[in-house]
């Protein structure tokens, strides 16, 4: 029980790193790649605020990251074009490091390692995207089925399914 | 063929997309009714008199219950390892093994789909969807998920042949989703998705990682090496996916 409440208290350190990083090193004229991720655009999530731990852990990686701006310097974007590598976060299994590819002064590749005993693995960066309303909206009509939260008999009657097999019967 | 039958305290909707007989579907789609129903019966909690119950009364001895009941067990104490214990039948107090039985009820029912013949279909039971082979217009079936906050649209949508589709979120039950570890609701994810090979590990998987909050994703990013893939919505509106997420846009 110690040891998974272990993995499970440094892993989520590594989720926060990689928001860290992104909004830390992200160049403010990139605003599509720069708005803030808990902002849905035009949706009407009303979001709740969200637990302390991200921002905390999220404030600790801008210090990291910033150590390794101060290398780059190009004028437009403020990166210089290659692989760079955070500081190395430690936890009882090991490090974690969030490492980005900078090409043509903009972030194409970001990604976190979290060496484990074992083995380690990675959430890609557009993993790390903000839900879009666009998208969203083109995403609506073309699909056969539905995955959500499990519906009761009642709820379902409102469901995106529902109207999905009501359209097909 | 379409159908869509109440049971297990949800809806079911079962496609068929194959091109025959329109006796020989509605035959198919009995049959998953039927055995949908049976699990039911045998397995709700709100049944006094099934398996489920008396194994809880103490009338009914591990020895002498079903072997599906016994596999019931076995898989729940097998994913309460698996997931830290964060996947937990008895996270209420007593034995409720509904979040595997139902994803495991449908891997059955479309396993037996598949072999009376069926190539193509797929059962979405309450928002989990097992699937195989094509659409009826020969492409893959596309699933959407389910946007974390507006019920009428998709975060997602998915392209897939053959797999399972699970979602876990707080959105439908309130905060009714209990975090087995500390007893408390879980907070953190608004929405979880896991995709793989088998629904009954997907759904755990999902349920789990919701119940452990904001660790669930770097959890759930190392579950990808066991061919299950994830999409999650936190709380405050941020979305993660893992890379080989089958996504269709």
């Amino acid at each position: 029980m110690r040891r998974s409440t272990a993995a499970a208290v440094g892993t989520l350190t590594g989720a926060a790193l990689i928001i860290g990083v992104r909004l830390s090193v992200t160049p403010p004229e990139a605003p599509a790649v720069a708005a803030p991720p808990a902002e849905l655009a035009g949706g009407t999530p009303a979001p709740k605020p969200s637990s302390k731990k991200p921002a905390a852990s999220g404030a600790k990686t801008e210090g990291a990251a910033n150590k390794d701006e101060k290398k780059e310097e190009k004028p437009k974007s403020g990166l210089k074009d290659g692989v760079f590598k955070g500081g190395a976060a430690a936890n009882p299994y090991g490090k974690i490091q969030v490492s980005i590819r900078v090409e043509g002064g903009e972030i194409t590749d970001a990604a976190a390692t979290y060496p484990t005993a074992n083995d380690s693995a990675k959430i890609n960066p557009p993993a790390i995207a903000t839900l879009k309303q666009s998208t969203l909206e083109a995403q609506n009509a073309d699909v056969a089925a539905v995955s959500g939260a499990t519906y009761t008999s009642e709820s379902y009657v409102k469901s995106l399914q529902a109207a999905l097999d009501a359209a097909k019967a | 063929m379409r159908h869509v039958e109440h049971v297990m305290g949800t809806t079911v909707s079962i496609e068929l997309g194959e091109d025959r007989p329109d006796d020989e579907l509605r035959r198919l789609v009995t049959d998953v009714c039927d055995w949908l129903h049976e699990v039911d019966a045998r397995f709700s909690t709100y049944r006094a008199d099934s398996e489920v119950s008396r194994f809880g009364r103490g009338e009914l001895r591990l020895e002498d219950a079903s072997a599906d009941f016994r596999h019931v067990l076995e898989a729940c104490a097998d994913l309460w390892r698996d997931t830290d214990g964060y996947f937990d039948a008895y996270a209420a107090g007593a034995l409720d093994p509904s979040g595997y039985v139902k994803g495991w009820s449908v891997e059955v029912a479309a396993a037996r789909l598949r072999a009376a013949g069926s190539r193509d279909h797929y059962i979405n039971a309450g928002g989990d969807i097992r699937m195989r082979g094509n659409h009826p217009d020969g492409g893959p079936w596309r699933v959407g998920i389910r946007h974390p906050w507006e019920a009428d649209k998709v975060s997602w949508v998915l392209a897939l042949h053959d797999g399972a589709v699970a979602t876990s979120g707080t959105y439908e039950r309130g905060d009714h989703v209990i975090n087995p570890r500390n007893g408390r609701p879980a907070e953190g994810l608004r929405s979880v998705t896991v995709v793989g090979p088998d629904l009954s590990v997907a759904d755990a998987y999902a349920t789990a990682a919701l119940a452990m909050g904001e660790a669930g994703i770097a959890w759930l990013a190392k579950r990808a090496a066991d061919g299950y893939d994830s999409a999650v919505v936190t709380d405050d509106g941020r979305a993660f996916s893992s890379a080989n997420l089958p996504a269709a846009v």
